[in-house]
């Protein structure tokens, strides 16, 4: 009997059904989960930003109000603190994360040339990640922790100051905070050198016996290779930006979630543009650095392509030919 | 003197001739100590706030405003840490920091655990759809969903009459709850993890399982779980300590209805003029009470923990980041 029951569960066919029921029943816990805290809110809180919400004592009330001024979008747009807030907060994104990921590739190189002492600098450059949470980060930055380099008296930030005002706001967000954006490097350095470890050393012998040196092999064999570790760390610093309190929009959307005078439409209009704009940030995190694979097919469908022209060409000028003759 | 001269003119050619010869040795111990140098410098920035935190703590108020002292106090005191426990309420937040992030961390590791499993060892309908969707949910800002979950929960609470004092909204319930449902903090990448971890064991081993006449469960037990302890450690860690830091849905589902470190040392400024009455800095200096030592002592209290942590377990979290097979897999 116990046999046969052994026999048939070797088999494929009941084998392969059991196996999706019960994979199901591993993953309900997560799934359930997933749908009621992750799934549900995020579309209660786009459909939340139509309506106007007052807190009655029956409940939230709720009145449709996007045809009156544009509704909770409109308010939101004429708000004085918001969307110069958030343009602010693109700019960050945009210098923070290439310094980022920049810093930590160097990083991750270097440690990869067999340094000595290798684990204590690891050790030094991920231990951040450990400690790092809102109000230490808050508290250090404020206390002017961060800020180790005297870059205002800077020459060369003095004449970027003059010739663009806006370079140089971006550039002292930048170095004003300089120590908490190398705080952000612990995770990418571990991944970029995880990537390179995995290089495979032939590839190296290879490149040097066709005469290549070390910054060739840098750009053309360790750069390609590790472009879909820096869109993951992109993506993840991207992330871990959004939750950090140098973020100057963090706090505007912080309150207006307290702030229940103001509504939870408002709230939520506040929180579905942010998300809109960090989904866009992703996206050209993902348009720079996503792409490494596609590009090689899309020069060999060109190629295709072009073959293909030149055989339609042909076929072109045959039917003209016999065109012309008839 | 001429002599001298030629002495040195000598040894300079020597060196020049050295260096010629041994060029790429030379070049190498050049770019090693120009690495080395590179690399000291970023760890001492890295370094640099925890340092300045470290070196305030043990200022009194006289050498916080004295320009003369730079890094070493003048006298090394340990008052600062004694009022930086009593604004933290160390002994209740120390114990219900550890507590909480320990539950937390429990549940997040067994639910991930058991995720894990199935996306590793099972082939069913939508997993790929699935497991994108685990990824993607990677980068859905906390925000959007905040505002609904504290709706839901508001409802959910007032619904079971769960509304009084450290019930409900303001107790850990709502997280403990999201947490066992595995939607906790960074609950995805604790996934991936295990997902990756559980792939590397070979499947001989659950097919001689199964011949045994092992269902799913006792697979799940006695292999997976029991071949990954070490994995299960790096993921126990990781979520411990997401869970001690995280203070943003903490802080609305939590509020003040709980004493951790964290969310204490995120409003310091305001506990301090409470819990201190009566108690003044020996030396503050008249009217001013500067809080900036005692904040920063509070600030390495709350950190202690884990940096005790980090040094235990240092290699299992480097290992987990590598272990998440987000690099090119």
């Amino acid at each position: 009997m116990a046999k046969n029951r052994t026999l048939k569960a070797l088999t494929s066919d009941s084998r392969i059904e059991n196996q999706n029921k019960i994979a199901y029943l591993f993953i309900a816990p997560w799934l359930l989960g997933f749908l009621t805290f992750v799934i549900y809110p995020f579309f209660k809180t786009i459909y939340n930003t139509f309506f106007k919400i007052t807190s009655e004592s029956i409940g939230l009330t709720y009145v449709y109000n996007l045809i009156d001024k544009g509704g909770n979008y409109g308010t939101a747009f004429r708000n004085l603190n918001f969307f110069p807030q958030l343009f602010d907060f693109i700019v960050m994104e945009f210098t923070y994360v290439p310094t980022i990921i920049i810093i930590a590739f160097i990083l991750a190189v270097l440690l990869n040339t067999g340094v000595k002492g290798q684990g204590i600098f690891r050790v030094i450059f991920f231990f951040p990640v450990i400690i790092m949470s809102g109000p230490i980060t808050g508290i250090l930055y404020w206390n002017g922790a961060g800020s180790l380099l005297t870059y205002a008296d800077n020459i060369i930030f003095k004449m970027i100051l003059s010739y663009s005002p806006q370079l140089a706001e971006a550039l002292s967000g930048l170095f004003g905070n300089f120590t908490m954006v190398l705080w952000f490097t612990g995770i990418p350095v571990i991944l970029f050198i995880n990537a390179l470890q995995k290089i495979n050393v032939n590839l190296y012998e290879a490149a040097k016996i066709d005469g290549a040196n070390g910054w060739q092999i840098l750009w053309k064999i360790k750069v390609p290779i590790v472009k879909p570790t820096a869109f993951v760390c992109a993506v993840f610093t991207i992330v871990q930006l959004g939750t950090y309190t140098g973020n100057p929009v963090f706090y505007t959307i912080q309150y207006s979630i307290y702030d229940r005078g103001g509504g939870i439409g408002l709230a939520s209009t506040f929180a579905a543009i942010y998300t809109f704009v960090v989904f866009l940030l992703v996206g050209v995190a993902w348009f720079l650095l996503g792409r490494s694979e596609k590009v090689k097919k899309v020069e060999l469908s060109s190629i295709q392509r072009l073959g293909m022209e030149d055989l339609a060409r042909r076929r072109e000028q045959q039917k003209k030919g016999t065109v012309n003759a008839q | 003197m001429n002599a001298l001269l030629q002495n040195v003119r000598s040894r300079f050619e020597d060196a020049k001739a050295y260096v010629k010869g041994h060029k790429a040795k030379v070049t190498r111990i050049v770019s090693r100590i120009a690495i080395y140098i590179f690399l000291i410098t970023i760890s001492y920035v890295f370094l640099y706030p925890i340092l300045r935190m470290l070196s305030i703590s043990f200022m009194s108020a006289s050498d916080l405003v004295n320009p003369e002292v730079g890094w070493l106090p003048s006298k090394f005191t340990l008052i600062n840490y004694g009022i930086a426990w009593k604004v933290l309420n160390g002994t209740v937040s120390l114990f219900n920091s550890i507590k909480y992030s320990g539950l937390m961390a429990i549940s997040q590791t067994v639910i991930s655990a058991l995720t894990g499993f199935a996306f590793a060892r099972y082939e069913f309908k939508g997993k790929k759809f699935l497991y994108t969707i685990i990824l993607l949910s990677f980068i859905i800002p906390v925000p959007i969903l905040l505002i609904t979950q504290y709706n839901m929960f508001n409802e959910f609470y007032q619904l079971i009459g769960r509304t009084g004092q450290g019930q409900g909204i303001g107790s850990y319930d709502s997280q403990m709850l999201m947490a066992f449902f595995g939607q906790g903090v960074n609950s995805a990448i604790l996934i991936m993890i295990f997902v990756n971890f559980f792939k590397l064991i070979p499947n001989d081993l659950y097919e001689a399982g199964k011949i045994d006449g092992a269902n799913p469960f006792q697979l799940f037990w006695h292999i997976t779980i029991r071949l990954s302890l070490s994995t299960i450690v790096v993921v126990f860690l990781f979520s411990f300590v997401w869970n001690w830091n995280e203070d943003y849905v903490t802080k609305f589902l939590v509020g003040d209805g709980i004493d951790l470190f964290t969310n204490q040392l995120g409003k310091f400024d305001s506990l301090f003029s409470t819990r201190t009455t009566g108690l003044t800095h020996p030396d503050a200096g008249g009217e001013i009470q500067l809080v900036e030592s005692f904040k920063m002592a509070a600030t390495v209290i709350s950190v202690i923990p884990l940096l005790l942590l980090y040094f235990v377990g240092q290699k299992s979290f480097v290992q987990g980041i590598e272990k998440t097979g987000i690099t090119g897999e």
